[in-house]
Parts: C-alpha cells; sequence; structure tokens
C-alpha cells in the first residue's frame, strides 16, 4: 500500500550550507502544519517511551466481569474489550509497535539499500547491471505482495514484519542512493580528488555519502508513514505483532468481530494510526519542501 | 484436465464479461441500470452464503468441512440421518446386519440414475466402495471405512458390504461423505477431474464452479423422490468476512447462511425478534468441540501434574459465557452435550487454582512454569488464547502466546514439535469418530496431536467398536474419558452452539445436529 | 519507435528472470507442506505422500525451478494445487473484475483529484489550496484496510445504503454490479487520489509560471481556457509517471479492498494462495502483476513520448 515510490526531486544544495541549517530551521517553523505534525509525533512517542507510567492498566489485565464496556463507561476512558481489558491503555502501548516498526524497518531498509546502490553507481560495470536488473525485479512486485510473502516465509512476529517491511523499502533506497552516486561522479571535485590520488574508499566517505544524506533523509521520513500504515496492516492479517501484545492494527484485527455490538474497538486504534501518519507525512512534507523550494 | 467442451464454454463466458465491462468504460450506462431488476428467473433460486471456498466437489476425496454442505444437494447417500441422529433410508431401502457385524446387505432404492443418465445399482455400490478403498486413489475415506474388506454384488438392487470385524460406526460413516455414490461411468472416464465435473444421483445437479467465488447447482428433472425438490436452483456464494456475511443475509442478497459471528448473535437475535423482521436465527446444540493439545512426549507437558495444574487453572465458564457471550457449553469430554455418547453425570469440574498450585507444587515447580501455546491467527481462537493465557498466569503458569497458519499449524501438531496448541473438532454423528483417532496410538502422526499412547484406553475403544448398542458403547467411553481427565493430553474447553440466519421466505428447511443444509424439501415463499 | 519498443522488450528480460527467481525462492522458503494443507484437517500420511508424488514436490528444488519456468515459456501456468483448474482460465476469469475494480477506483481518483489539484494550484496559498493539500493528506495517511470497515460500518451497517459485500458480475445485472463496486472502488481511488492531487497541484505550480502560459494569459484567452489547454495538458505528464509508478500500489490496495469487501479479483485471489499455500496459483498472481507492471511501465513511456515530442525515447529509465 503506502510504501509507494515517492517521486523525489533531489535539491541537495541547501542542504550542503552547513550556516543554512538556522535558516531551514526558521523556514520549517513557519510551516505551521508541519509544526503540528512534528509536536503530535513527539507526544505519540512520549507515549511510547513512557506508556507503563501513562496507561491507567495494563494492556494484558483481563477482567471477566467487566467486558465489552463502551467509552467513558465508569473506569475505562475508551471502554474494554472482548476480554475486559483496557483499550486506552491498549492504544497506548500499541504505539510501541507502531514507532517501531516505522522506525526500524526504515532504518534496516536504508542500512542495505545505501551501500548496496553506492557500490552500484560507485563501481558500476557487470555488478551494476546485476544489481540494478534485481531491483528492477523487486519493484515489479506490488508492494503489499512482497511484504505478504516474507512475512509468510519468515512467520508472525513484530519482528519479522519489519524485515518484511524493509525487504520492500530497500530496493528505493538503493535506487536512489545509485541516482545521488551517478550524479555525484560526475562533478569535478570527484575528478580532482581522483586525479589527487585519493582512494575510493575516502571518496565515499568524504563526498559522496554526506553529499546524498539530504535526500535519504527526505525518502526516509517519508517512507516512516508507510512503514507504519504497512506493519498494521500486517498485524491485520495476523502476521505482526503477537497476542496479548497490542498493535494497533492486530487490535483492529480482533475489533472486527465486534463491529456491530461494539464499534468503538473499531474506531480509536485505526484513528490513533491515522493521527500518528498524518503528523509523520506532515513533518515530512515540511522536511521536503525546505529542501525542496520549487514546490513551495 | 479439463475436458475441451468445458474449455471452451469458459472462455466464452470470460469474453462476454470482458465485452460488458468495456461497455462500461463507453459511458453506456443509464439510469434504469441502477435499479435492482426484479424479474426473477422462472425457476426459484435459494442463494446461500458460505463460510469458506468449498475446495473440492469429489466427496471420496473432500478433506474440508465445508464442501459437505454442497454435497447434500449433490449427492444422496447410503442412508441418512433425521434430526435425533436416527438413521434413515436413503439409497438403501433397507438393510441387514449379521450377527457377528461383519456382514452388512443393503437393499436398493430402484429407478435411481445419476445426472450423466446411467443407473444407480449393487455394481454402482460395489465400484464407489473400491474407488474410496483404491491404494492408487487419493482416497481421503480410508480411514472411515477402516475395517472394510470389500463388497459384493448380490443381485442388480443388492449389495453386500463386507468387513474383517465388527465396526459399529459403519452406518453412520454411510450416511456422509464413505457414503456417497458418485457416477462410475463419469469417476471412470474423469479420475481426478471428476472433482471439476461432480455427477451424484442428488436432487440437484451441478452447473459451475467459480473458485472463491461461487457454486451453482440446478434441479434434477429426474429426481427419484417425485415432485421433489421444489426448488430450481442453488448458488452458493462464499463469503468469507464475517460481517459481510451477515449484512448479504440482513439486505435479503442471500437467503440463508451459516456461521454467523458469535459475538454478533445477541443483537441478531434482538433485530430478528422485531416485527417486519426478514429473517429468523435457527439454533442447534453443539456438535463440535474445541481445546487444547498437550504434548506429552516432550517437556513441559511429558509431566502429567503440570497437565493437570494447567487444567485446574480452567475457568470453562467465563471462556464459554464471557469470550463466547453465552454461545458455547463448557465441556469436559469429548462429547458434546446432546449427543448420543454424552453422559449427563460427568460433569465439568470448576476452576481450582489453589488445586494448580498444590499439583505444581508436586512436580517441583511451585512457581509456575513457561509453556508456547500455538494458535492459528483467527479472531476466536486468539481470544481463547489470549483468555488462557491470563487464567493460567494467576498460579504463575506463563503461557506464550504464537500464532502459526492454519497449514503450517497441522504440520507442527502432527509432527509433535509443538508444546500446547489450541484445535477442535467438527464432530461426527457416530461418537467413534469424536475420539477414537484422536487418542489411540494409531492415531499419532495424524489426529492424536499429543502423542498420547495409553493400552487401556486402546482396549476400550477397541471395544466400543465392536459393541452395537449405544447404551453399552457409551459406557466404554465413559470409562476411557475418566481416564483421559487424570492423563489430561486434550485439555476439553468448550463446545460452540451452532447458528444459521434463515430468510423468512425460505420454507420447510429442518436443521439437523450436523449442520448441513438438506434442502431437497425446501421451498420459497 | 519500433527499434525503441524492441529494445525495451528485450531488457525485460533479465528482470523477468530475476522475478521468476524471486518468487520460486519466496514460495519454496514459506514454511509449511502444501500437500498437507491440499488435504486438510483429516489428512493420513499416505494420502500426503501419494499427493506430494503428484505434485512434483519430491524432486529436487532446480529440477521443480527449471520445469517450472519451462512451463511458464510455454505459457502453461499450471493447475491449482486446490481445485485442480487451469491456473491461466482462473486469473483470466479474475482479471476483469480487479480490472473493473481498478478502473472505478482511477475514474473517482481522477474525478476527485483533478479539480482538487488544478483548484489547489490556481489558488495558491489560500485556503482552498491549504484544505484540499491537507485533505490529500488525510487521505494518504489512513489505512486502507480501516477505511473500508468504517465504509462498510456507515454505509452497510448503519445506514444500509449499500451492500456491504456480494459481487454481481457485470453480465448478470449492470447496476447491481455497480451497486456492489461502489464502496471498494472509493476505498482503493482514495489513496490514488491523494497521491494524483498532490502531483498535479505541484506540476500545475511550475507550469503556470511558465513562459507560455503568461503570453496566453497576455493574449488575453479566458483563464479557463488557459488551464485546461495549455497548464494542464503539459501538467498532466509527470503525472502519468506516477501513475505508472502507483499500479503496484494499486494492485496491493486492491489485495486489502477485495478481501474486506469479499470482491472475488486478483487481490482475494493473491491473499488466498498465500494463505492456502496454493503454489501454481500464487505463482501464477505474481508473475501476471508483475508482468503487468513492467508492461504500464513501457506504456507510460511511450505515452510520455507522444503527449510531450520534447522528450526523446533514448534514454532507458534504469
Amino acid at each position: 500500500m503506502s510504501l509507494a515510490v515517492r517521486a523525489l526531486p533531489a535539491a541537495a544544495a541547501a542542504a550542503r550550507d552547513r550556516r543554512g541549517a538556522l535558516r531551514l530551521a526558521r523556514r520549517f517553523a513557519r510551516n505551521r502544519l508541519a509544526l503540528a505534525g512534528v509536536v503530535v509525533f513527539a507526544v505519540v512517542l512520549l507515549a511510547a517511551l513512557l506508556a507503563p507510567w501513562i496507561a491507567p492498566y495494563s494492556p494484558t489485565k483481563t477482567d471477566f466481569t467487566s467486558y465489552l464496556q463502551p467509552p467513558g463507561s465508569g473506569r475505562h476512558l475508551l471502554g474494554t474489550d472482548e476480554l475486559g481489558r483496557d483499550v486506552f491503555s491498549r492504544i497506548i502501548f500499541g504505539s510501541r509497535a507502531s514507532l517501531e516498526a516505522g522506525v526500524i524497518a526504515v532504518g534496516l531498509g536504508m542500512i542495505v539499500g545505501v551501500p548496496l546502490g553506492l557500490v552500484a553507481g560507485f563501481y558500476g560495470g557487470r555488478l551494476e547491471d546485476v544489481l540494478m536488473r534485481f531491483t528492477d525485479a523487486m519493484l515489479c512486485f506490488p508492494p503489499l505482495v512482497l511484504s505478504l510473502a516474507v512475512a509468510a516465509v519468515l512467520g508472525p512476529g513484530l519482528g519479522k514484519a519489519m524485515i518484511a517491511i524493509a525487504v520492500v523499502l530497500m530496493p528505493v533506497f538503493m535506487r536512489l542512493m545509485r541516482a545521488q552516486v551517478l550524479a555525484e561522479r560526475g562533478r569535478e571535485y570527484v575528478d580532482a580528488a581522483r586525479v589527487l590520488g585519493a582512494a575510493d574508499r575516502r571518496i565515499i566517505w568524504r563526498h559522496l555519502l554526506p553529499n546524498s544524506v539530504a535526500p535519504i533523509v527526505v525518502q526516509g521520513s517519508l517512507n516512516v508513514a508507510g512503514a507504519i500504515i504497512t506493519e498494521a496492516t500486517l498485524s491485520f492479517l495476523g502476521l505482526g505483532t503477537q497476542p496479548p501484545t497490542p498493535s494497533w492494527g492486530s487490535m483492529l484485527n480482533a475489533a472486527q468481530q465486534y463491529l456491530t455490538q461494539a464499534p468503538w474497538l473499531s474506531i480509536w486504534p485505526g484513528i490513533a494510526i491515522a493521527v500518528t501518519v498524518f503528523a509523520v507525512n506532515v513533518a515530512g512534507d515540511g522536511i521536503r519542501e525546505i529542501w525542496d523550494p520549487r514546490t513551495r | 484436465m479439463p475436458s475441451s467442451t468445458d474449455a471452451a464454454r469458459l472462455t466464452r463466458r470470460d469474453l462476454l464479461r470482458w465485452g460488458a465491462a468495456a461497455s462500461i468504460g463507453a459511458g453506456a450506462l443509464t439510469a434504469a441500470d441502477l435499479r435492482p431488476v426484479s424479474a426473477a428467473p422462472a425457476a426459484a433460486t435459494i442463494r446461500i452464503a458460505l463460510e469458506s471456498d468449498p475446495p473440492n466437489m469429489d466427496p471420496h476425496r473432500s478433506t474440508a468441512a465445508v464442501d459437505r454442505q454442497v454435497y447434500q444437494n449433490l449427492y444422496d447417500k447410503l442412508v441418512d440421518t433425521d434430526e435425533n441422529l436416527r438413521i434413515l433410508p436413503m439409497l438403501a431401502a433397507s438393510w441387514t446386519i449379521s450377527p457377528d457385524g461383519k456382514t452388512y446387505t443393503f437393499k436398493l432404492q430402484q429407478g435411481v440414475k445419476f445426472h450423466d443418465g446411467t443407473p444407480f445399482n449393487a455394481q454402482a455400490v460395489k465400484y464407489n466402495i473400491d474407488r474410496m478403498r483404491d491404494p492408487k486413489f487419493p482416497s481421503a475415506r480410508r480411514s472411515e471405512l477402516g475395517p472394510v474388506t470389500g463388497a459384493e454384488v448380490v443381485d442388480t438392487y443388492t449389495v453386500r458390504i463386507i468387513l474383517e470385524r465388527a465396526y459399529s460406526p459403519l452406518m453412520y460413516v454411510l450416511t456422509d461423505r464413505a457414503g456417497m455414490m458418485v457416477s462410475p461411468a463419469a469417476a471412470e472416464k474423469e479420475a481426478l477431474n471428476f472433482a471439476l465435473h461432480p455427477v451424484g444421483t442428488g436432487p440437484f445437479r451441478f452447473v459451475e464452479k467459480i473458485p472463491q467465488d461461487h457454486i451453482t447447482l440446478e434441479r434434477n428433472p429426474d429426481y427419484w423422490v417425485k415432485g421433489q425438490p421444489y426448488l430450481g436452483r442453488i448458488t452458493y456464494r462464499t463469503i468469507v468476512d464475517d460481517n459481510a456475511r451477515v449484512a448479504s443475509l440482513k439486505s435479503g442478497d442471500t437467503d440463508m447462511i451459516n456461521m454467523p459471528p458469535l459475538p454478533q448473535i445477541s443483537s441478531l437475535k434482538k433485530d430478528a425478534a422485531q416485527s417486519g423482521a426478514r429473517f429468523h436465527i435457527i439454533e442447534k446444540g453443539p456438535f463440535s468441540y474445541n481445546g487444547i493439545w498437550l504434548n506429552v512426549t516432550k517437556p513441559p507437558f511429558d509431566n502429567k501434574l503440570l497437565r493437570q495444574a494447567l487444567n485446574a487453572t480452567i475457568d470453562r465458564n467465563a471462556i464459554a459465557n464471557v469470550v463466547l457471550q453465552g454461545n458455547a457449553d463448557p465441556i469436559y469430554s469429548f462429547f458434546p452435550p446432546g449427543t448420543p455418547a454424552y453422559d449427563p453425570s460427568w460433569k465439568v469440574p470448576p476452576r481450582n487454582l489453589a488445586l494448580a498450585k498444590e499439583k505444581l507444587q508436586a512436580a517441583g515447580h511451585a512457581s509456575g512454569f513457561e509453556f508456547t501455546l500455538l494458535s492459528v491467527p483467527n479472531q476466536q481462537a486468539q481470544s481463547i488464547a489470549q483468555a488462557i493465557q491470563s487464567m493460567a498466569s494467576e498460579a504463575g503458569i506463563q503461557a506464550k502466546i504464537q500464532l502459526i497458519e492454519f497449514g503450517t499449524f497441522l504440520d507442527v501438531l502432527d509432527k509433535l514439535q509443538h508444546e500446547a496448541g489450541i484445535l477442535g473438532w467438527s464432530g461426527r454423528p457416530d461418537p467413534d469418530f469424536d475420539i477414537y483417532p484422536f487418542v489411540t496410538k494409531s492415531g499419532i502422526g495424524s489426529f492424536n496431536d499429543s502423542g498420547y499412547d495409553n493400552t487401556k484406553v486402546d482396549e476400550l475403544l477397541d471395544a466400543a467398536r465392536l459393541l452395537q448398542d449405544m447404551t453399552q458403547r457409551r459406557r466404554a467411553y465413559s470409562e476411557a474419558t475418566k481416564i483421559l481427565a487424570d492423563d489430561m493430553p486434550y485439555v476439553w474447553l468448550y463446545s460452540v452452539k451452532e447458528f444459521k440466519l434463515v430468510s423468512n421466505r425460505v420454507q420447510g428447511f429442518v436443521d439437523q445436529p450436523d449442520g448441513m443444509m438438506r434442502l431437497r424439501a425446501v421451498r420459497l415463499g | 519507435m519500433a527499434r525503441f519498443l524492441a529494445r525495451r522488450l528485450l531488457q525485460m528480460l533479465p528482470v523477468l528472470f530475476f522475478v521468476t527467481l524471486i518468487i520460486f525462492a519466496l514460495i519454496n522458503l514459506i514454511p509449511g507442506d502444501a500437500a498437507r494443507l491440499f488435504l486438510g484437517e483429516e489428512a493420513t500420511p499416505d494420502a500426503i505422500a501419494a499427493l506430494r508424488h503428484e505434485m512434483g514436490l519430491d524432486q529436487p528444488l532446480y529440477v521443480q525451478y527449471v520445469r517450472w519456468v519451462g512451463r511458464m515459456a510455454r505459457g502453461d501456468f499450471g493447475y491449482s494445487f486446490k481445485d485442480h483448474r487451469s491456473v491461466l482460465q482462473t486469473l483470466l476469469e479474475k482479471l476483469p473484475v480487479t480490472a473493473e475494480l481498478t478502473a472505478g477506483a482511477l475514474v473517482i481518483a481522477w474525478a476527485v483529484a483533478i479539480p482538487a489539484g488544478v483548484l489547489a494550484a490556481w489558488r495558491q496559498r489560500t485556503a482552498v489550496d491549504y484544505g484540499a493539500s491537507a485533505a490529500a493528506l488525510g487521505g494518504l495517511s489512513i489505512p486502507n484496510f480501516w477505511l473500508g470497515i468504517m465504509l462498510i460500518y456507515l454505509f452497510a451497517v448503519h445506514l444500509r445504503w449499500l451492500p456491504a459485500s456480494g459481487f454481481v458480475p457485470v453480465t448478470e445485472n449492470l447496476g447491481r454490479n455497480l451497486r456492489a463496486l461502489l464502496m471498494p472502488a472509493f476505498n482503493l481511488g482514495i489513496v490514488l487520489a491523494a497521491v494524483v492531487m498532490r502531483q498535479l497541484r505541484s506540476s500545475m505550480l511550475e507550469v503556470l509560471s511558465a513562459d507560455f502560459v503568461r503570453t496566453a494569459k497576455a493574449k488575453g484567452l479566458a483563464q479557463i481556457v488557459v488551464l485546461v489547454r495549455h497548464a494542464l495538458r503539459n501538467a498532466v505528464i509527470p503525472v502519468i509517471t506516477v501513475m505508472g509508478i502507483q499500479l503496484g500500489t494499486l494492485l496491493g490496495g486492491a489485495i486489502i479492498t477485495e478481501t474486506i469487501f469479499a470482491v472475488p479479483g486478483l487481490g482475494q485471489l493473491a491473499v488466498n494462495s498465500i494463505y492456502g499455500r496454493d503454489y501454481p496459483m500464487l505463482e501464477g498472481v505474481v508473475i501476471a502483476s508483475a508482468v503487468a507492471i513492467l508492461l504500464v511501465n513501457l506504456l507510460v513511456d511511450v505515452v510520455y513520448s507522444l503527449i510531450d515530442p520534447r522528450i526523446k525515447l533514448a534514454g532507458s529509465r534504469s
């Protein structure tokens, strides 16, 4: 689904200017929507980190005397689920799975994809051909089909779901990095470094990588949103987080059968996902805009 | 391989669909198209929604319970059951069983024809029995037929089934898939592809099957019961999503649905009770059962005390009444209340945490122990697993839940690689197949998912197979149940009641304990 | 043109090789014995062994791979493990359903996105622009499966306006077919609408600042005509690229949508074959969608050149 490869105009020049950093931050702050996104994301992050102290109940404590209670009834702000567990507490703890999946899966995709793209772009030749045809092939799969198949291979579990998501993201980073390298490789300073006898490693570390950070970070921040949704989707299909650990997707999976009887069980986790993903998208958009003035 | 005529037919329909799809693109849509068309086809069609897609139309190869819904109307059986589980004549008009229980002689109904026009007779019965026992044929019926060694044609309408030893479940076995008669001519011609072009003697004949979408049957005009069936057509639609299946009945898109989701039963009952409601609910007693297989061949559950400890932590009433909202009965044997082998004097024990702790103490695990509980990812199983986990934890027993997909799950259980796994059984009219393969040595590797092996239990259950009288058999089963309750290889949990939602248009439908939708006497009002 | 096409088609071959390799590897890595699964809860060991042999699962992997690719190359997709029907036939049966659903989603997406994108660009930095942009981001942020559940709850359970599911083929009844597909198509189209709107807005902004639009305005053409004739025509090129890239996302979305609304299309087929370990069917679905994506990307390149002759066909886009 939303692991879409979004078109990314490469405009890294602004980022290279370290003194411009403050100006960028100021520009970002002026984009109120983006700022709101960052604030909301920070709140979700805090909720995840401080879950045991914020949540009024244990997310796994069952209570067979008070099950399927509607929101606001008695002691439960958002009601209880079919086993009498507090929905509000489960939503708070559920943020952990979403954020972990978002950040770690994208990180994994980056760690594998970036070096491969770098190698392909820098050395070229037969190796590049094979690597790029391989990524072409990976990009031929509908992203969700690939995630599902990888998840089916690995079995259910949050960590495995992250790997499944990372597998889909890897070729995206690989292509992006290769394009960056190809663009930079022709520049004079790389040639100059070569002429001066700089080793490949030095050229890669000193020149190519630093200059590619901006577009990679922008791409990564946008992919975090997609990764959160994909984790929820895999959990919804029973391939993500395992019970009784709550995640928003698995809560929705369980809630489905109570749709007519207890619709709130289906509403809260969905809102939690939508709000978090919206915040990440808005913030990611804000980051992209400050580096890519054309769209403003 | 599909026959060439069939391929041509399918291709033509595909072209039609493509053509129609293209015409939308061309903007040929008018307001009139948006109005539902009321002109129904001449013959009444009943529309049924099934909970999963029936994979196989060959009753001798079928291994999915949902297949049997369709078979009831496509095939006749040698004998059938009534709503009290008594055996009734069907294709066999009468029968006698020899005193030693090794020879069953059937007098067959005369004038019966298969849908392909070939006659049904003793030769056809012999062919069917041979087919199910043929080692070259991937039969799924072999173990049910157990001690059957063959069939003999006595005359055109008399056939004998020969057994190597007495086997009391046989008559019930013949009320199900093993008793369904397929056309020898069609089976011979099609071999494995018979499943694609099934031919029986039933009240309806096969029209088409589109996988994961629908199956259509039409009235068999030459049906041997005069005047029946009353319906023109049956369409079975597969609607996997529970909410969608219920919604389709409520909106009048389907006439009958099976297995509405349990959490919705109470609100559905309210809906059905309202004046002007278009449907009613049929509720019947439980037939299937559910529980936890404990692997007795490896730690931790090779220790009987730990099995007993886990069992003592379980509150079966909470599971039946809270998790399943009163739509299930708590059980403590393989025989749900109301089934022939059910023993009313055998009670479900209450939860007993003190006993659990005592057992843990005796096992040298006073502070508890850990185990992995496998479950399939369906929602009900997950709820049960989490309830068990929560109950067990109060005695210090920590269950780690692991969800695995059904295919892998069965594989792991059959190879006894698990510690514990939640798995039920759909139930059979004869008690034998609710217990025998699950706890005897012969079932290890296929149905006996605890690896349990107890000579005494094997003897009792073998004896029950030889006894013809149900009262005597029940006594043997009760004896075996007492041993199993002490050894606890399988933690019985609950047995769900079964529900159907039926449109008020449907008349003359009788629900039977096996839950099968027999439609030959049904009309639409 | 012909040479360009020939070269692009030739370039697809190594990609297809990797596609088959990836599918074959994944499928063989999925745990669970297909024969066991095929026979279900009541299988006996000898039946399983017999079936494994019948399916060729007892052969070494490379033999299975070579046989499989060989059959594929001859257009023989094999027979389903589940029901013994021809995979190709099943694919052809399901394809029109998904095609109709996807077409419906596209219509809804364009109907929403084009006016919204044009307006947002035309009235840049006004409430209209901010509102439309925020709504588009919202559309990207709502999980497809949740939106589907909420739609069912609202329109089928609560208001009872639309059927929750129960797909009706076009050939049977067009009106009911469209009613049944309305919610799924909307569910699938909404993410696409957001993507298209965002892309259209930004490319419109670029075009609107271009010289020839200014010239057109100076010549006094009515603003609307300017927008449609000049700006939109030019702004649509990057949108088409995005649409090509989005096809995979759309097919993925179809999986969720078809599962939730019980639409018997390719998406549902894909999920059921993953869960049911119906290898030949899964292979067929995945190969078909991979080829579809490859061909659509090729088509996008061609359309590109037709709309904008300035783009040369020489460049490969890898």
